[in-house]
């Protein structure tokens, strides 16, 4: 999957522009605040329809416009498409092809990006639905039907906590069923989503650490009974949502259940949020996304995009230089932004192309 | 609008209640009625009509404008009993001219986000007929969404233990459509739910 070519209208502070990019190494250079990111960010709002920096519309239209408009062409299977998002402030509007797309399920899969970028280290040590936002998007970056199914276990949660909220028992056992019944199967493709990553999240660590560490990630559930979750997970649930009602019915919500699960991310068998250093963390956060990039990859046939925010402030000299030659090996497209040329190793030159980047124009 | 026409503008605000009507199909519909008088008395005197001869049967819930409805008390099959949400899910099933027996109209589907619990359903109402002893099987024809499905579940733990035969509505692949254009999850199930030839 390669982007082709973009094009940007007000939006932030770039000043509307036309590039067309290369098929491997992209890099974005320029001092601080002059629009690296935000051109990052573009891309990846044309895959995602979102920011990664939890942007509203307001933010992200430019100062004065009305709207912001973004167009890209992305080359896949060698068919060109043409993705473009409007964006208003009252809401975003996608087409393909110069088609209005209404639903998510439709857009997905036509520009699949990764993202990493300095926010993501909150993943590691912040709250964990950072980590079940990241655990769920990739997993349906990889299988659309996760979205229906997520939809649905959000919606039948939301009822169940009103009759709770409420203190109304009529009807509440059918709720409870319905919530395992669609909780085990959220939980059962989260479980297979990990179990699928895992070899290639150790393989990835130790390309980019360069050391004999071990990488690991493993699912917590509330559920007890670890060897049962796998294999009746919904009688499981059903028998936590049981047990818990006590406590349910005293704090008016659903307390057992994938809405409360986590990750727990592991550095030679210890937790990584209390055991490692941040190169460490980070190192096994850009290993997480390296092995999402692999389960795309392997699921259909092509990578996807690889969008790198300010990775040489992120890793050292020694590990950003161990994923530059990790990176060079693989077949797929990635943009990078960087303070100064020098941070990005280039050995083969002709896979870069350079943009500089400066109070909002870019320069090829 | 005001300084046009105050009885326009009321009109407007009736028409804006109606649901899928907006500003502009409102203003649509208003000018199409000012250009054809007589359409405007048909319609009022059909508005009221309806308003006052149709209501729910007080059986079945659905609507007639003689209480019992003709299906209740027309020569049908009493042994069975389909239910269903909304009076036109009646109506629906009814088009199909494939099934004989009896309706219950539930009036709505569990939905406690939207303040919609057992007791503002026909349940009461519901097992009421079932306590008369003719019917033997409830076929459930709610909506296949979240709240429909809950509707389902709730309901077989009600009538399963009357000793009544509870069945659901086959879902899955519509007659007439082209393999390639299921979506993923209607495909599954209908896989899920294949029968031996």
């Amino acid at each position: 999957m390669i982007l082709n070519k973009i094009y940007i209208h007000s939006f932030r502070n770039l000043e509307e522009t036309e590039i067309s990019f290369g098929s491997r190494f992209n890099v974005f250079y320029g001092k601080n605040a002059q629009g690296k990111t935000n051109l990052l960010e573009s891309i990846f709002l044309l895959g995602t329809m979102k920011s990664f920096r939890m942007a509203r519309n307001g933010d992200l239209i430019k100062w004065g416009a009305d709207y912001g408009l973004l167009k890209g062409w992305v080359e896949k299977e060698n068919v060109t498409r043409e993705i473009s998002l409007l964006l208003e402030k009252q809401g975003r509007k996608a087409k393909i092809d110069q088609k209005q797309v209404t639903k998510l399920a439709d857009f997905f899969g036509s520009l699949n990006v990764v993202v990493f970028s300095p926010e993501e280290i909150a993943m590691v040590r912040g709250m964990p639905d950072a980590r079940r936002r990241y655990l769920d998007r990739a997993i349906f970056s990889g299988d659309a039907s996760y979205l229906r199914l997520y939809q649905e276990y959000y919606k039948i949660l939301k009822n169940r906590n009103t009759l709770l909220k409420n203190g109304d028992t009529n009807g509440l056992d059918v709720w409870s069923d319905k919530l395992a019944e669609t909780g085990a199967r959220l939980i059962t493709k989260r479980i297979a989503y990990l179990s699928e990553i895992k070899g290639l999240l150790g393989d990835f660590y130790s390309n980019i650490a360069g050391n004999g560490e071990e990488a690991g990630v493993i699912y917590h559930s509330h559920l007890p009974d670890k060897e049962r979750l796998l294999a009746d997970s919904g009688a499981l649930l059903r028998e936590a949502l049981t047990k818990s009602a006590a406590e349910e019915r005293r704090r008016g919500v659903t307390v057992v259940g994938p809405h409360r699960d986590d990750l727990e991310f592991l550095l030679n068998g210890k937790v990584l949020k209390h055991h490692a250093s941040q190169g460490q963390q980070r190192s096994y956060i850009l290993a997480l996304k390296m092995a999402e990039i692999e389960y795309i990859r392997q699921r259909f046939d092509y990578p996807p995009v690889l969008l790198l925010d300010d990775m040489t402030s992120e890793l050292d000299r020694e590990r950003s230089r161990n994923l530059m030659e990790f990176l060079e090996t693989k077949q797929m497209q990635v943009f990078i932004t960087t303070t100064s040329l020098n941070n990005v190793m280039l050995k083969d030159a002709e896979n870069y192309c350079t943009f500089s980047i400066e109070s909002g124009k870019v320069l090829n | 609008m005001l300084y046009i026409s105050k009885s326009l503008t009321k009109l407007l605000g009736e028409l804006k209640k109606l649901p899928g009507v907006g500003e502009k199909t409102a203003l649509r519909l208003a000018f199409h009625l000012l250009k054809s008088p007589a359409n405007v008395n048909a319609l009022a005197e059909s508005l009221l009509e309806v308003n006052n001869k149709v209501r729910f049967c007080s059986l079945c819930f659905g609507i007639t404008e003689d209480d019992p409805c003709a299906i209740c008390t027309g020569d049908r099959d009493e042994s069975i009993i389909c239910l269903v949400e909304e009076p036109q899910d009646m109506l629906a099933i009814e088009r199909s001219q494939s099934f004989k027996g009896h309706y219950h109209v539930l009036q709505g589907a569990l939905s406690p986000l939207n303040g919609i619990t057992p007791a503002n359903l026909t349940i009461a109402e519901l097992l009421r007929r079932f306590a008369q002893g003719n019917i033997r099987e409830a076929v459930l024809a709610t909506n296949f969404t979240v709240e429909g499905e809950a509707t389902a579940l709730y309901l077989t733990r009600l009538i399963k233990p009357l000793g009544i035969r509870v069945t659901r509505l086959a879902h899955g692949i519509p007659t007439g459509q082209d393999l390639e254009y299921v979506d993923a999850a209607t495909m599954q199930r209908a896989l899920e739910g294949r029968s031996e030839l």
